[in-house]
This record gives C-alpha cells, structure tokens and sequence, in this order.
C-alpha cells in the first residue's frame, strides 16, 4: 500500500526537524513540502475539540419525497399542516408521531441542486458534487471512513441497500479500502451477511487448510516478485477472518438479539429493520450506515398512477406512516441508549418534487427546492433553516447545497471541513462541496 | 577549522592540492555561516570531487557546446562530463581546471564560470587528467544589455522562489488576497494582480477587494517587499531576503515607477523563445551527485545562463533529490524526472538512479522498431532486458490481453509440445482472427468509450469485429446523429437529459485526445496551458446538442443537432462563458475557428479536426491507451492524462508509434499485432540483477491485475462452474459507466470476506459438475490433479518441489473432495493467478 501523503510527509518532518527552514530546500525539503505542512497547521486549526458525533445515521428516502407533503406544508399541498412538539414548526399531517420528535430534528426547506435524474442526484447528494462524465467523487460515506477510522473493528461505512451501489456511493480515487461494506434487506427472511458467514461446509480450520495450500503455490513466485498488493491482501485476509470469526461483528449483525417488540416498532419492512441494523451497527462502532428500504414500488418516486403510484395515495397509505413510525422509533431508541448525542441521524432523498400535481395525480421530479430534517450528534434541532416560495418550488431563502450539510456533519464529527484531496492526477477535491465549487460552510445556527 | 573534520574526512584533505584546500576552506567558511552540518556537506564532496576512482576516463563532454554570450560581463558556467570505466557519466565540473584560448575576449574562473570581456570568438578548454576538451565562445560585439522587463525579471523572482506555484498564490484563487498566474505564464495579467491589486473569481470578472501590491510613493513600504521579507505576516515564511539581489531588483524596479518594461525596448531581442536544461538524461549512483545547468536560448539565437534563477523540483525525492541550485543527489534506485521551471517556460531532465553500472552489456536480440527505442533506453540507464519470457508465461500473456481468456488444458499442452520456432507469431496471428479477440477487444472499448446502451455496444463490437479504422469510429461517434449506435452514448452521460455541452466536450476530449480539461472550466488548467476560453470554445461544438422523445418506446431518445440550441426540446440556449458571461464561438484549440460551411455540422466540423493526421494528440493518445494495455502502464501515465508536466518515458517511441498508426490507416489490430510481436513484450517477468526496480523502462514484465471481468472468466475457467458468483461484482468493482472508469484493482476487506466466505470461492468450487468432479470421478491421481490445475490456471507445469508438497497437503485431507477443492480455492488466489504476468 502507498504511504498517504501526510504520513511519509510527517516522517520527513521527523526525520528532518532538526533543520533551520531557511536551509530546507538545501536538503531535500522543497517548497510544496513546505506548503503542505503550512496547510497541515491550518487544518489543525479548523478542527474543533468539542466534537460530539461518533456517527451517522442516513435514512435515505430514495425516489425523492414531496417537500410540500412532508416537512415544507404548503396549501398546494394535499395534506394540512399540523404543530409539532416545537411552537411555531408545522409539518405534514401525515407525519404525526415525527412531530413530537421535533425538537430533536433540523428542518431544511431551502436544500437545492440542479440534477432531475435519480442516479445522478443520488450521486450528487453521496459527494455532494455535481457528477461530470470524466470522474468520479468519493462518498461522504468513504470520507467519514477515512477521516475517523472504525471503532472495535466493526467496518466504518456499511450501506444497506446493495442496490445502491452507486458509482457515487464508493470511495472513488481514496482507495478500495474505504469501499462501504454491502448489507442486504435485514427485513428478508434469508437475511445473511452473504461474506460475512462461513457455508456450513467451511469451518475456520479449513480457511486454514486453505491457506496452506495457497502458501505453497506462491511461494517461489513471492520470493521473486515482492508484490505490495500480495502483502495487503494477505493482511486483508487475516482482517476478514477476524472479522467473520468475531463474536462483536456476529452480533452487531444479528438483529435475532432485539426483542420483537422493538423490531415492530422500527416495522417489519425493509426500511424499518434497516434502521435498526443501523442502530446496531453504530452502537457497536461504525461510523456512517445507510438505511433504506424504499427501492421496492419506485419508492418515493411518485409520478402518478402506474409509474410510482398517485402521489397523495401514496404518501397517505404507505410511504409516511413508514417513515413517521421508523423515524420517531429510532430518535427514541437512539435517545433511550444514550446514542442520540452520539450519532447524527438524517432523513433525505435525492430531490424533491414538483410544486404542482400532475394530470395523472403524480408529482415529477424537482431538484431546484426540497426539504431534509437532521438531528442528533450535537446538532441543535427544534428549527428551520431556510424558506421556500409560496407554493415551496424555489429557493425564497438561504440556499443550501448538499455539501453545506456535509460541512455542518463533518464540523459535528470533528473533521476540518475545509480540507481537500488530491486525486492521483492533482485535481484538488474539496470534501464539503458548497455551490460554484466554493468550500461548504456548517450551517451555523444547527453546530 | 579542520578540528571538526572527522579522521576519514582528513584523510581526503591530505591527497588534495594546495589550490583544493583553500577552496574547501572557503566552502566550511560557508558552511559554518549557514549553520550546514559539515559531515552531510563532505559526503558529497567525497564523491563529487575526490574520489580516486575517476580514472581511466573513455570520453569527455562540455556543455553547452556552444556558447553565444549577450556582451561585456555576461556569463556562463560550463559541465565538464566524463564518461568512466563503468560507462557512467561523471560530474568533473569542480575537478576540472580550464582555459580560455583567447584570454582577452573572457575568462574562466576555477569552477568553470565563464565572463565575457570583450566581443570576439573564442574556446573554452576544460582539462582533467590530461584529457581535454573545448567548446566554441562567440560573444557579441555589440555589447547587448538585456533591457528590464517585468515579465523575466520579476517573473523570474517569483517562480525560482515558487511563490506563483499551484500551492501558493499561483492556485486559482490566489493565496491571502494575492493571485499570480502558474509559473508567471500570463505575466500581464500578473502586472495588473500586483500593481492593482484583486484576485480571480471563478465564476465572474470581478476581481475583489483591490489592494496594489507595490507602493510607489514608498518602495520600501510595498506588500511584494514587506510580505516575503516577513517584515508584516506571512503565510508562506521568509521567501525572499532583504538586501538581496533579488529584493534590490524589485525594489529598483519599484522606484523607477513599476514600468512593464523600461524604454527603449526591442522586444524581440529579449523574447525567450526556449529553455533548455542539461544534461538532459542522467544515470547516478546513490550518493553520486551531477550539477544541472538551464540555459535560456533567446529570439536572436543568443543565450543567457539563467541556473540559478529558476527552480528546481524533483518528481520524486526518493530517488533523487535537488537544490536551490540545481545539485542533484542520487538517492534510491529508480528513475524520474526533474522538473526545471522558469516564467513562462518549462523543461525537465530524466534521472535514473542504478545500484551498480553494467560494464559487459549483452546484445538483446530485437523483433521490431519498438525494442530499439525500448532497449537503447534501457541501454542508457544500464538494464539488462530481462531474458524471453517462457512458453508459458507467453501463452498465458498473449491468450488473456488478446482474447481475455486463459486457453483450455489441451491447447496449452499442444503449445507447449510444439517446437517450431514460428508457433509464437502462429500463434499471434491465429488470436488476432480469432471471434474471442473481437469479443474481448469489444469489452475494452466498451470500457472507455462507456457503452451501457446495448445498441451502441453492437455497433462498437462491429467496429471491432470489422477493424474499423480508428479515426472513422471516432468521427462517427463524436458527430453522431439519430437513434442508432454512437449516438446513444450522449444518452448514457446524462440520464434523462442530454449531457450538458461542457461535459459532453470534456468527455470526448479525455476518450480521444487523452486530456482532462475539465478543471479548465472554470478557470485555467492550473497544471496547464489550457485556458478558460479555450475550454469554453470547444464546447461550443455541443452547443446545439439536443434530444427529441418522438414517444415510441423503442426508440425514446434521437440525438440531433438543434440550430435552436441545447436542450431537450431546443430551447434556444446558447452556450454561454460562465466568467463573463457572453455568447461563445466555436473554436479549434489551437485557436482556429471555425470555416463558413463547417457551420452546418459543428461537432462533425470538431470531428475532422480531431482525428486528422495533423492534430497533435489524436493519435498518440489511442497508442498510448493500446499499450498501457498491454504493458500495465502507458507510455504516458495514466493513459488519459497528457500533460507538460507528466511527460512520456520514451517520447520518440510514442512519435513512432502514432506516426506508424496514422501510415496503416488508423488500423488497431495490426497495431495491436505490432505490440505483442516486439521482444518487449515478450520479455520475462524474472528480473535480473540490474532490473529488479524498473517500474517504467518496460526492461521485464510486470504482473497486472487481471479486472473483475477478465478475473471471473478465469476463475469459472479453472472450475467449470457458471454463475454462483454471490456479489463478486460488488466487491471487485465493476464499473458503472456513466463516467470514464478508472479501474481500481487494489485489494480490499470486501474482496478478503469475499475470498473466504463468498459464493465465488464457496459454493462455486463444491459443485458436482465442474472440473473438480470430473477429476474426482475419474480418479485421477493428485499428480494428475495438481497438473491439470496448475494447467488451467497457470498454463504450467508444476515445478517438482511445489508437486511434492502439494502431494503431501492433498494427502493430509479427511476427504477427497474437499482436498480438491481447497486446492483450487488456493490455485485461485494465488498472486500468479490473479495477475497476468
């Protein structure tokens, strides 16, 4: 494996620090050394000691949520608004036991990008940077994984929804190790790790048996070739049998060990037992879980009857009561254990949707305003940041790019969220993201 | 003075002549000044200057070989080089002694620094060991003094102290208020950033807040003075001192009222029109230094010595380390290049860094015109090519880059048995004909040119399938129109929508002509010469993209060009400058636009201009694709990414090759054919003693990761088994089309769980129809089961010692299946199995 820049640049300083910097360059230390160190300080600077969060939850609201019908109610709406647990915030009617958890949640209603594809937008809100055909972005997943490591062994970015794997939602140019480890639908009968449980057939002495075997078939060619990639794939393989064979990962996995109480109350649909795997997984350590579930029926994309489903229908009958009873369970189990100023939970789609009904009583898509809530991990619920129009299809106030909100995580986590990478070819990437390729900013009033 | 020399150190003192003494004395004068500790000082000295092994030298060198000086009192310091009994270029400049044949006209001083005195023509003579050579002094009559311009003289301040690098205020945004152009390439828009002050602002021209830089009612007081001085804070530290040459030309510049340049000017006779650094290749022994000179060659065929003005910067400090002014050290074993920047002006060395010189060189038989350039390179930097790489290392090699595939058993005991001295180039000519090399090329095309859609994967296989000349597909799938295969990759880029005409651009000029010009979008390719505008009139050529949905559902998306403009259903934008905001033309990149009746088809117009013979990337950037394939890395790495500062290694090879690629008619296969003939290809993975380290001289084969495509087919090859794959896909990546992959095969934790309890090296390798069951039912014996396998996978023999213990484990198993199986899971995951080598 390659030494990260800092790393072999720490060494140098190290094996270096001895020198007068007016005789740097005399020695091998040149200006762009230099430079990073200088950019090292300041990072430094901009880490904050206080940092709550440990980890984030994402629920992640695929096909995109009406904003209107949700946490922006507006009267062209087909729900009333109603109060919630926080005076002067209304939400949507159909989101009733989420409104007495209001205090615990930010609402965004001035969120914006300007992409109407699924994929697209998917990538977009992983990276938060528009997609471009020429290169790909690394998930704010995979950065969270890089910035914090993982606690306990327990890998730090588990996405649980395969389906999702997204060019976006991997670790693009950070390397294969930051890739989120794939769990599918806990709520399936068969639910297994598929590679995180050993066939009956193989038992831990015959990984061994296994690897004897494999010994002896590298072993000349080994003495010949000193690979890296061989030695880190041997490490990796020593990781993953630890892994498998690890009582913490069997459990973090096993959703067998909750009661059947709590598991109807997170609801027995593939969203609902997402979120409690979530919950599990970032109780044992892991540092950001996707949870969804909403990939079956177009989920949330509700263009009308027969391609996603009548909106109001929808929303009324299956994708609100969902959402309402998953969301208010998991604030509440996370808070019961402790977890809540711990862990950040968010609740999001990709985009919004049209201001309008359509004919066929659908709602299309709308990137350019739509709504999120966030909370926990520090961040200061019981508010709203921005404004939407009169009918909530723009922007009135305060528009907030999707890397504002990664700013504001990364400032809840601890991490500078000023800080970019460089891809291999020198393309500066920042890792918060904010509109014109301006760095994010934490939304002040929720950190 | 002496007592801090160490005893090994005296020991020198005591050889040396009186004359080297006194010169050391002064160099510890230095030393001690500039708080240099004197041992790391002297291991240099040992070895640059005195050590006794520089005898018997074979040839001698002086550059520059000729030297124009501009007038009275310009100078120029000389290399004296010498080739010694190793065959290794030695730096003699500080050992040498030197004369001038015509002492009137200039002199020489004792490190090889000439001044002129007078106009005249005249030798230099340098002497070491009773050799010598000469080189030719013409210094002009005229008496030319070189009149101030901002653009050299400060330029040159700026860019030796890296102030105006990409780190600093050369960045897009500039640094703390303080915006420069990289390396003072626009050195007017850098005046106007310091006499008036402002920063660039991506998306407009408003500049910011302006402070001016200078201050002419008090010099002294000026930002450009107090800023690197740290007489006020700064972010970078001390980059200039007061006092100093420098500070006093600035200073001078400063009160004589801040001119661009100062009157009376011929601009011509300043114009720098190249620089060069020497020596341009260098071969050195750890801890061996050799001293670079850069020399300015100037419009009126005079030269200025400008080493230590500019600035030096190795690739990579590992291997070889540089000074301020120019030294450089060998470090660890390898090669790389050192860059030498100056205002406006690049140019770079290669250095390679060797354990031990190759006195008797072998003779290395060559098949084509791609072994002379690869082995007289190798030749240089003493490699010894590895030798032909066995029958099987080549049968395996060849079958997976031409075809994807490992060949069955029987076939690899056939080529093995056979003993005709053609069956290589049989071979090769059989594969090139061969439906799975259309197959397999197919899928590499459908890589980079992103095929999801598969009417448009049908066209590329036909394509591939009809050897397509190279430049025909391109045109055909830039200029696209209409439903039918090219066109449909507008469709994969965008979702929904057609791409945006920027993307669309950046997208067929990284395919085609190897270049990411996407940071030029919003400003000026801070690695690179390609300006905002140049990025904006290429786009250009997309502006009227559009898509119609005529609403059948075979056929959704028809791709036309709307006069209209962009958009879905031509809404009549226009393709507009994100800085200013104004319409923009379509424009060549180099800044042709576009003729009358090209109007009619612009992204055909784009096209042609593209893919012609003339066009100075399009060819060599498929070559370099086509052999980045074939050898793991490109002549120009990555493959896409052709930059000024990420040079070739072997540049006239590259020529060649594009060159011999436009002669056959842009006609891949034989291309293709060509590579896979050359005794480079066919060299050996075993290293020898001088190769073990080359990454870059193509001196052996290096194993490459076999992608997730090409890793499954093998592994349902050994075993026999389709399908059962689990999430193989998922953890090895394959990759989503939708932008250009960049293939990462690196191993990960996914991969290892999957290796070890996934359905691929699991359920796969324990069914009853496969390889493994025949075997079992058979009965073979575990000789013969180990040599099939070792067949299949590896298209070897098993060496004895690896048939005994393997024997042994076989043995050692409670049962037979699961002996066999555990075998295969061990065959499959081998280094030599998961890489083609």
């Amino acid at each position: 494996m390659n030494r990260s820049g800092c790393e072999s640049f720490c060494e140098s300083i190290a094996r270096r620090h001895f020198l007068r910097l007016g005789s740097l360059s005399l020695l091998g230390i040149n200006l762009s050394k230099y430079l990073e160190l200088s950019q090292f300080m300041a990072s430094v600077e901009n880490q904050t000691g206080s940092a709550k969060a440990q980890s984030c939850i994402l629920l992640l609201l695929e096909g995109g949520p009406s904003q209107v019908d949700t946490w922006d109610p507006k009267p062209n709406s087909g729900f009333r608004p109603i109060g919630t647990n926080v005076a002067g915030i209304q939400i949507s009617e159909i989101l009733p036991r989420v409104a007495n958890h209001m205090d615990k949640l930010a609402i965004i209603r001035s969120m914006t990008h300007e992409e109407v594809d699924h994929g697209l937008s998917r990538d977009y809100i992983s990276s938060g940077h528009r997609p471009v055909p020429s290169m790909e972005f690394a998930s704010l997943g995979s950065i969270l994984a890089k910035e914090l490591g993982s606690i306990n062994d327990i890998p730090p970015y588990v996405l649980g929804a395969p389906h999702l794997k997204d060019r976006s939602l991997g670790a693009a140019s950070l390397g294969a190790e930051y890739n989120p480890l794939l769990v599918p639908d806990p709520a399936k009968a068969d639910f297994k790790l598929n590679d995180l449980t050993l066939p009956k057939s193989i038992t831990e002495k015959r990984i061994q048996d296994r690897k004897g075997f494999l010994k002896v078939i590298d072993e000349i060619y080994r003495q010949k070739e000193k690979l890296v990639e061989a030695a880190a794939r041997e490490t990796f393989r020593d990781k993953a049998l630890e892994m498998i064979l690890s009582p913490t990962m069997k459990k973090a996995f096993d959703l067998s060990r909750e009661s059947e109480k709590i598991k109807d109350a997170y609801g027995r649909y593939g969203f609902g037992q997402s979120a409690l795997l979530a919950r599990r997984l970032v109780e044992a350590g892991s540092r950001f879980v996707t949870a969804a579930g909403y990939n079956i029926d177009s989920g949330w994309d509700t263009h009308g009857k027969g391609s996603g489903g009548e909106n109001d229908k929808k929303l009324r009958a299956l994708l609100c009561p969902t959402l309402d009873q998953t969301l208010s369970t998991l604030l509440e189990d996370l808070d019961q254990r402790g977890l809540l100023e711990s862990t950040i939970v968010i609740a999001m789609g990709e985009f919004g949707r049209t201001p309008e009904i359509n004919p066929i009583n659908g709602r299309d898509h709308w990137p350019f305003c739509w709504s999120m809530v966030i909370g926990g991990g520090g961040i200061k619920g019981g508010q709203v940041i921005g404004a939407s129009d009169e009918k909530g299809g723009f922007v009135a106030e305060r528009p907030v790019a999707v890397g504002d909100v990664f700013a504001t995580i990364y400032k809840a986590m601890g991490i500078d969220w000023t800080k970019e990478y460089m891809t291999p070819v020198g393309r500066p990437i920042k890792i918060a993201n904010s509109f014109d390729d301006t760095t994010g900013q934490p939304l002040k009033e929720l950190i | 003075m002496f007592g801090i020399l160490t005893e090994n150190q005296s020991y020198f003192l005591k050889m040396m002549e009186v004359s080297k003494i006194i010169r050391l004395c002064r160099i510890c004068l230095l030393l001690v000044l500039f708080n240099i500790p004197v041992s790391l000082w002297c291991k240099d000295f040992q070895i640059a200057g005195l050590n006794p092994d520089i005898s018997g030298l074979m040839e001698m060198k002086l550059l520059p070989n000729k030297i124009h000086l501009l007038g009275k009192n310009s100078t120029q310091q000389v290399l004296v080089l010498g080739t010694d009994k190793e065959g290794l270029v030695r730096d003699l400049t500080k050992i040498s002694s030197y004369s001038i044949i015509h002492p009137e006209l200039a002199r020489v001083d004792l490190k090889g620094k000439i001044t002129a005195l007078a106009g005249g023509q005249t030798f230099v003579k340098a002497e070491f060991q009773g050799q010598t050579i000469t080189a030719k002094i013409w210094v002009n009559n005229e008496n030319l003094k070189l009149p101030f311009d901002f653009s050299i003289k400060v330029g040159r301040i700026l860019t030796k102290r890296g102030c105006n690098s990409v780190e600093c205020h050369g960045s897009v945004g500039g640094k703390g208020g303080f915006k420069l152009s990289k390396n003072a390439g626009s050195p007017r828009e850098d005046y106007r950033w310091i006499t008036e002050g402002g920063t660039f602002h991506v998306l407009t021209t408003k500049t910011g807040k302006k402070i001016p830089r200078i201050n002419i009612e008090q010099p002294a007081q000026s930002l450009l003075l107090l800023k690197p001085t740290t007489s006020v804070p700064h972010g970078g530290g001390e980059r200039l001192q007061a006092e100093s040459k420098d500070y006093q030309i600035m200073l001078d510049w400063i009160r004589a009222g801040a001119p661009y340049v100062k009157e009376p000017l011929k601009e011509v006779s300043v114009q720098v029109e190249n620089l060069v650094a020497m020596p341009r290749q260098i071969v050195l022994k750890p801890g061996r230094t050799q001293q670079l000179l850069a020399v300015s060659y100037l419009a009126n065929g005079l030269q200025e010595d400008v080493s230590n003005q500019v600035r030096y910067l190795s690739n990579n400090e590992e291997i070889v380390s540089v000074t301020v002014n120019g030294l450089l050290t060998g470090h660890g074993v390898g090669e790389t290049e050192v860059q030498v920047l100056a205002p406006g002006h690049t140019a770079s060395v290669t250095v390679g860094v060797i354990s031990k010189a190759v006195i008797s060189y072998p003779n290395v038989a060559r098949h084509n015109f791609i072994d002379d350039y690869i082995f007289d390179k190798a030749r240089k930097f003493h490699l010894v090519p590895s030798k032909l790489s066995t029958d099987s290392e080549f049968l395996r090699r060849v079958c997976l880059d031409l075809t994807g595939t490992i060949p069955p058993v029987s076939r690899v005991r056939e080529f093995l048995d056979t003993s005709s001295p053609e069956k290589r180039t049989r071979l090769i000519k059989i594969l090139l004909e061969s439906p799975e090399f259309v197959d397999h090329w197919s899928w590499r095309f459908t890589d980079f040119l992103r095929a999801k859609n598969p009417i448009y994967k049908q066209w590329i296989h036909e394509a591939i399938g009809l050897n397509k000349p190279y430049d025909q597909l391109a045109r055909e799938r830039v200029a696209a129109q209409g439903f039918d295969g090219p066109s449909r990759h507008y469709e994969d880029m965008g979702g929904t929508a057609v791409p945006l005409p920027q993307n669309a651009m950046a997208e067929q000029v990284r395919v085609f002509l190897g270049q990411r010009l996407d940071c030029a979008q919003c400003h000026d390719h801070p690695y690179e010469n390609w300006t905002q505008n140049q990025f904006w009139g290429l786009t250009a050529f997309f502006g009227r993209l559009s898509n119609l949905h005529p609403g059948f559902p075979q056929v959704d998306f028809v791709i036309l060009d709307d006069p209209e403009g962009y958009g879905t259903f031509g809404k009549g934008a226009k393709v507009i400058h994100t800085r200013n905001k104004l319409e923009v033309q379509p424009q060549f990149l180099d800044g042709n636009m576009i003729s009358e009746n090209q109007h009619d088809d612009l992204r055909l117009a784009l096209a042609e201009w593209m893919t012609s013979p003339e066009n100075p990337y399009f060819s060599k950037a498929i070559v370099n694709r086509i052999w980045g394939y074939f050898f793991g890395r490109g002549i120009v790495d990555p493959v896409d990414d052709f930059r000024s500062n990420n040079l070739p290694t072997h540049p006239q090879l590259l020529n060649r090759l594009a060159q011999h690629f436009i002669r056959t008619g842009y006609d891949l296969r034989s291309l293709i054919g060509l590579i896979v003939g050359s005794r480079t290809y066919q060299l050996s993975g075993n290293a020898n003693e001088t190769n073990q380290h080359d990454q870059r001289n193509y001196s052996r084969a290096l194993p490459r990761p076999l992608e997730t495509e090409l890793l499954l087919k093998a592994i349902t090859h050994v075993t026999q088994v389709k399908g059962l794959n689990g999430n193989f896909f998922d953890v090895y990546q394959k990759p989503d089309l939708t932008s250009i992959p960049e293939r990462d095969m690196s191993p990960s934790l996914n991969q290892a769980l999957h290796q070890l309890a996934g359905s691929t090296y699991t359920t796969k390798l324990s069914q009853e129809e496969s390889r493994m069951g025949r075997l079992l039912q058979e009965n073979a014996t575990d000789v013969a089961i180990i040599e099939e396998l070792y067949l299949a996978a590896l298209c070897r023999f098993p060496f004895k010692v690896e048939k005994v213990q393997l024997e042994k484990l076989l043995q050692a198993q409670d049962t037979r299946h699961k002996a066999i199986e555990d075998l295969v899971w061990g065959m499959i995951n081998s280094e030599q199995f998961l890489n083609n080598h």
